[in-house]
């Protein structure tokens, strides 16, 4: 306890400076040491360039550039000497389209490529490495996939990537839609044209000289022909009922503005005035879908009785009320499924608090609306009454949230998980319900003036350490993907999940050059370290005073309080020059660290992961079958007796009495053609004895001596006084 | 209600078909023969599946067996002799909603119709066919047929038949695309009906032999197998039928077999003694024909008339003179 007044301890508990040699880690650099390796983005092949592709016939609609890359080298790269210069040619360009990216190009991905091409056939061997070869290039080249517009990460990437997925469900559903359309509406002219087929126009000569063409038009006689066919008489003329609505119902059908006509003449596509569907507030896409739901309403009923006529199955009686009282109460989120969903896109920057009881009414109306919130600041700063600051992690409590509505389908992520997750996000926008994205995009809030004179750490990086450090853990609920949590609820997007916090390598020399590696975690402390706004929460501790009593911050968070009294907790990090410290965390931070690990830790039970129930139930399960080895042999006892009783349906009575083995009989006439009042089929067209007086002991007998399989039994006579009972008898014996 | 809106309006259209519903004109079949039961078995599973009379077709060739679509209340089409799987496979083309039905004898498939019959196999297309095999011609009165046990005497064949008889179940086993051949028997019920429900809920060409009797030609030619079911083998699998219970306690001959096992089946068709019964083989990963083929587009007058007249751009007519 005499280490208490020390000045790490009085770092760690007051957050002031008091003596030692402490230092202020704010201006100079300093990030986590696990960081070292990220310095050029460019230099990595990773999720980030990402290429999204339009029209792409079942293709993926978003890959990374790597991908895109790997995939033409797996796919068209010969093998040997050859395919290694084409991989080698193919890696360059690939790299020179990230530089270009990172230096803000921008462009379709075969723009990018050939800027890249003539930017390495300018300095073709100039610069030491190998020349590229223009007919490796264009085989590259020819290879490349085309309508593909290349975005690298920036603030807007959660925008664009899902603008860019929601338009890809939208025009699926067009194309869906549209087909669908059409078939009705064809089916319904066939109806229409059929029934004008009969009518008197028809027959008009005008009409049949048009039927037969030109060639021939001098052979007949179109007078007398329509005099003769006009005469005929032709059955089933459409009721006028019926005709108008058909009538009406195609004209609803062309009329619908909620998809682009896809079908023009001959085919082409033919774009018309159609709807937004994309917001950025919630109050107006709700307003939006309030005001089109009558007409909704009345395509929905439009599209219903289409398919009754065609299927000859509307009957006035019953339908006529029934969509004369169908309105949009009745309308479900199946009903809406063919039409587009909306989508809103949140920012950080629109009113929060008015937007929070808009969004909770969007996502529990039950509708098909999408709303992208993203999230630019996710360690927030709270102010509280003593004028104290604390952290709090936002981004996951609006998905959490969220997660208390029925039918809402989730996606809590950052930014850097986009791609991995993206499908994921297209399942969230074609299920049928409302979904919530929550993306947190990398960014720190505002930048302060100080902070904007350190170099900014790139925007991905902040996205993807948010994920790893918990302080956005991906996770995923999919109402749609099973009944249970266990379908629905997926944690398994984040790094090393059955840990609290990840751990990874990290290598470092000491001043000798001697290589040292150890495993070190990436927590939520790491994380806050990155975002320069809280760089008085750390302090330095030169070499020479490290000691026993600092403890990684991982470490630390799991000690009780008597253990940890006099302890303090530090982090990794490096500065400019890549020399690596010690950095020593207040404790509100480490507080606050702790908070995010108990969200996390919740987060995993819910998906499965070190579940307390499951932990529960499983010793209790344990020490059940320990104790009653018994009863599960008793268990499946029973399911024997199950079957066996089922082999007992069919009871053989007495000799005396007749009867047939219903269940065998193979309906083939004998008996029923012996006696038909007597022997009648059941419902499923086998034979059993229905009246006995309704024939004599002779027929039962004759009819018992047809059945090939042998299965009618005369028993004994009921009427004494037949005659030649005695014979009789005798001939029924083998049957009984 | 938490029911979409199409749903709601043919709901209120619901209606029970009891079998009755499928019954058609009254059978003109010998009393005791066989196809009286494959009949019941039939209007069963209509009734059982509640299939919509307007959505079924029974399509047949020629022969007793082929009259058929007459006896059910439903589309059907009473075709040429050995051509039904031609006509089926067509209306499978262009109606792929309907639930489709082959219904033909020894002599309509394995005589007449044989390379149609092959080439079904091959295609694959989502129907279920039943093949009356009574090896006998019945309607015409007595010939000796494919399937005709060796040395029966018949009026084609007065001194009794030469060759021996084909198996059809072994055939189409030896077709690679076939997707499910089972065989069953008309005298026992229960089992027919699971072998057919079996075949009807397979998606793809469900072939089934069925041993029908023929009392009128061929009386106690399936008399050693009808009165003795010790020489029967009832296959059971989960995959294929399951054998019920009570049938059990009769036909104790069981055999466990996997009908994705083709070579098993192979060795179990080529066996008369026991008589299988039961589904000798099911692949459900076999693609569908009208799956392959189906059109991309929609067929409206206008794209049937641009395809015209591109293939008739090809073309100079020359008017008569
Ligand atoms: C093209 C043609 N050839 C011959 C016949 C005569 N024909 C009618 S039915 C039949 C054989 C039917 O045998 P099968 O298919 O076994 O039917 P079954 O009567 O036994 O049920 C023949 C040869 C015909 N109708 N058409
Ligand atoms: S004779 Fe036998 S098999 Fe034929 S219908 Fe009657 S009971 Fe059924
Ligand atoms: S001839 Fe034979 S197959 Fe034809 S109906 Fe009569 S019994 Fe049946
Ligand atoms: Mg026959």
């Amino acid at each position: 306890m005499n280490q208490i007044h020390s000045p790490m301890s009085t770092f760690h508990f007051t957050g002031q400076i008091s003596g030692g040699d402490l230092f202020e880690i704010g201006r100079r650099g300093f990030q986590p040491a696990l960081l070292s390796g990220y310095g050029d983005l460019s230099k990595l092949r990773y999720d980030f360039p990402l290429v999204l592709f339009k029209e792409g016939n079942g293709a993926p609609c978003i890959r990374s550039l790597c991908d895109v890359v790997s995939e033409i080298l797996n796919e068209s790269a010969p093998t040997g000497m050859e395919g290694e210069r084409l991989r080698k040619s193919a890696l360059r360009l690939e790299e020179a389209v990230r530089v270009l990216v990172r230096d803000g190009n921008k462009g379709s991905l075969s723009e990018l490529w050939q800027q890249a091409e003539s930017n390495l056939l300018s300095q073709n061997g100039g610069d030491g490495t190998p020349k590229l070869d223009e007919e490796i290039l264009k085989t590259i080249r020819d290879a490349l996939p085309e309508n593909g517009e290349v975005i690298d990460y920036d603030e807007d990437t959660p925008e664009k990537v899902m603008s860019h997925a929601w338009n890809t469900v939208q025009e699926e559903k067009a194309r869906k839609f549209s087909l669908r359309l059409d078939e009705l509406t064809l089916k319904l002219m066939n109806i229409l044209k059929g029934d004008s087929m009969k009518s008197a126009t028809a027959f008009d000569p005008d009409a049949l000289k048009s039927a037969v063409g030109s060639s021939y038009e001098s052979a007949f006689d179109f007078n007398s022909m329509s005099d003769i066919l006009g005469t005929a008489f032709v059955p089933g003329a459409l009721p006028e009922k019926r005709w108008r609505r058909i009538q009406s119902v195609l004209s609803t059908l062309k009329a619908q503005k909620f998809f682009p006509s896809m079908s023009g003449k001959n085919g082409k596509k033919r774009r018309e005035n159609t709807q937004t569907y994309i917001f950025d507030h919630c109050a107006p896409a709700m307003e939006a879908f309030r005001l089109r739901l009558p007409k909704m309403v009345s395509l929905v009923k439009a599209m219903t009785i289409a398919q009754l006529e065609i299927e000859s199955r509307y009957r006035e009686a019953t339908h006529d009320p029934f969509f004369r009282n169908y309105d949009e109460r009745y309308l479900e989120a199946d009903d809406l499924a063919m039409l587009p969903a909306y989508l809103i896109c949140l920012r950080n920057s629109t009113d929060a608090k008015a937007e929070k009881a808009d969004l909770i009414e969007v996502l529990s109306s039950g509708l098909p609306i999408k709303v992208l919130a993203q999230n630019d600041d996710i360690v927030e700063q709270l102010s509280i009454a003593s004028g104290k600051l604390s952290f709090g992690v936002r981004g996951s409590q609006l998905a959490s949230m969220a997660l208390g509505l029925n039918d809402v389908f989730i996606l809590q992520a950052s930014g850097a998980d986009l791609y991995r997750m993206h499908q994921s996000i297209l399942n969230g926008l074609t299920h049928r319900g409302p979904a919530l994205f929550s993306v947190y995009s990398g960014q720190s809030g505002k930048r302060t003036r100080t902070a904007k004179n350190t170099p900014e750490k790139p925007l991905y990086l902040r996205a993807a350490a948010a994920t790893d450090s918990r302080a956005c853990p991906v996770f995923v609920y999919d109402p749609g993907a099973g009944d249970d949590w266990e379908s629905r609820f997926l944690v398994d997007g984040n790094p090393q999940p059955e840990r609290d916090w990840p751990v990874y390598e990290f290598g470092y020399e000491d001043k000798d050059m001697q290589r040292f590696s150890e495993m070190i975690a990436f927590t939520f402390v790491d994380f806050v370290a990155m975002d320069d706004r809280y760089g008085k929460r750390f302090a330095g501790v030169p070499r020479s005073e490290w000691n026993d009593l600092m403890v990684p911050a991982s470490t630390f968070m799991e000690l009780d309080d008597t253990t940890a009294a006099g302890k303090v907790p530090y982090i990794l990090m490096i500065d400019e020059n890549n020399d690596l410290h010690r950095v020593i965390v207040e404790a509100r931070l480490i507080q606050a660290a702790r908070g995010c690990q108990e969200m996390w830790q919740n987060l995993r039970e819910l998906g499965g992961i070190d579940n307390s129930y499951a932990r529960k139930a499983l010793a209790a399960e344990k020490e059940n079958r320990e104790a009653q080895p018994e009863q599960i042999a008793a268990l499946s006892d029973d399911v024997e007796t199950d079957v066996e009783s089922v082999s007992e349906e069919f009871t053989a009575p007495s000799s005396d009495e007749p009867y047939i083995e219903t269940p065998r009989c193979t309906t083939c006439e004998e008996c029923v053609e012996i006696n038909n009042k007597m022997f009648l089929y059941d419902d499923n067209k086998q034979a059993y004895i229905a009246d006995l007086n309704a024939g004599t002991y002779k027929q039962l007998v004759q009819a018992a001596e047809s059945c090939q399989v042998a299965i009618i039994h005369p028993g004994k006579p009921i009427n004494p006084n037949e005659p030649n009972l005695k014979e009789l008898m005798a001939r029924a014996e083998s049957f009984n | 209600m938490s029911m979409p809106i199409a749903e709601c309006a043919l709901r209120l259209l619901e209606e029970e078909h009891p079998i009755d519903d499928y019954k058609g004109r009254v059978p003109r079949w010998c009393t005791g023969c066989g196809d009286n039961a494959i009949l019941a078995a039939v209007q069963r599973l209509c009734r059982d599946e509640q299939l919509a009379p307007e959505k079924t077709v029974f399509v047949s060739g020629i022969g007793c067996s082929s009259r058929f679509p007459h006896y059910m209340n439903t589309y059907g089409f009473h075709g040429l002799h050995g051509r039904a799987m031609p006509v089926a496979q067509g209306i499978k083309m262009r109606r792929p909603d309907l639930h489709v039905f082959v219904v033909t004898g020894d002599g309509d498939c394995c005589s007449i119709g044989t390379a149609h019959w092959i080439h079904a196999l091959r295609y694959n297309m989502n129907m279920t066919v039943l093949m009356h095999d009574n090896g006998i011609y019945g309607l015409t009165k007595n010939q000796a047929s494919p399937t005709s046990p060796q040395g029966l005497k018949s009026k084609t064949t007065p001194s009794g038949t030469l060759l021996e008889p084909i198996n059809p179940v072994s055939v189409s086993l030896g077709i690679r695309n076939a997707s499910f051949v089972a065989q069953a028997v008309d005298w026992i019920p229960d089992m027919l009906y699971d072998i057919i429900e079996a075949a009807f809920h397979h998606k793809g060409f469900s072939f089934v032999r069925i041993l029908q009797r023929c009392p009128e030609f061929l009386p106690g030619r399936f008399d050693e197998w009808v009165k003795d079911p010790s020489r029967m083998l009832l296959l059971n699998h989960d995959d294929g039928v399951k054998v019920r219970p009570e049938l059990g306690k009769v036909y104790q001959n069981l055999e466990q077999h996997d009908p994705s096992d083709r070579n098993r089946a192979r060795e179990i068709a080529s066996t008369y003694h026991p008589m299988p019964v039961g589904v000798l083989y099911r692949n459900q990963e076999m693609p569908c024909y009208e799956d392959l083929r189906k059109p991309d587009r929609l067929y409206t007058p206008d794209v049937i008339k641009s395809v015209l007249e591109k293939e008739f751009d090809q073309f100079t007519i020359h008017p008569a003179a």
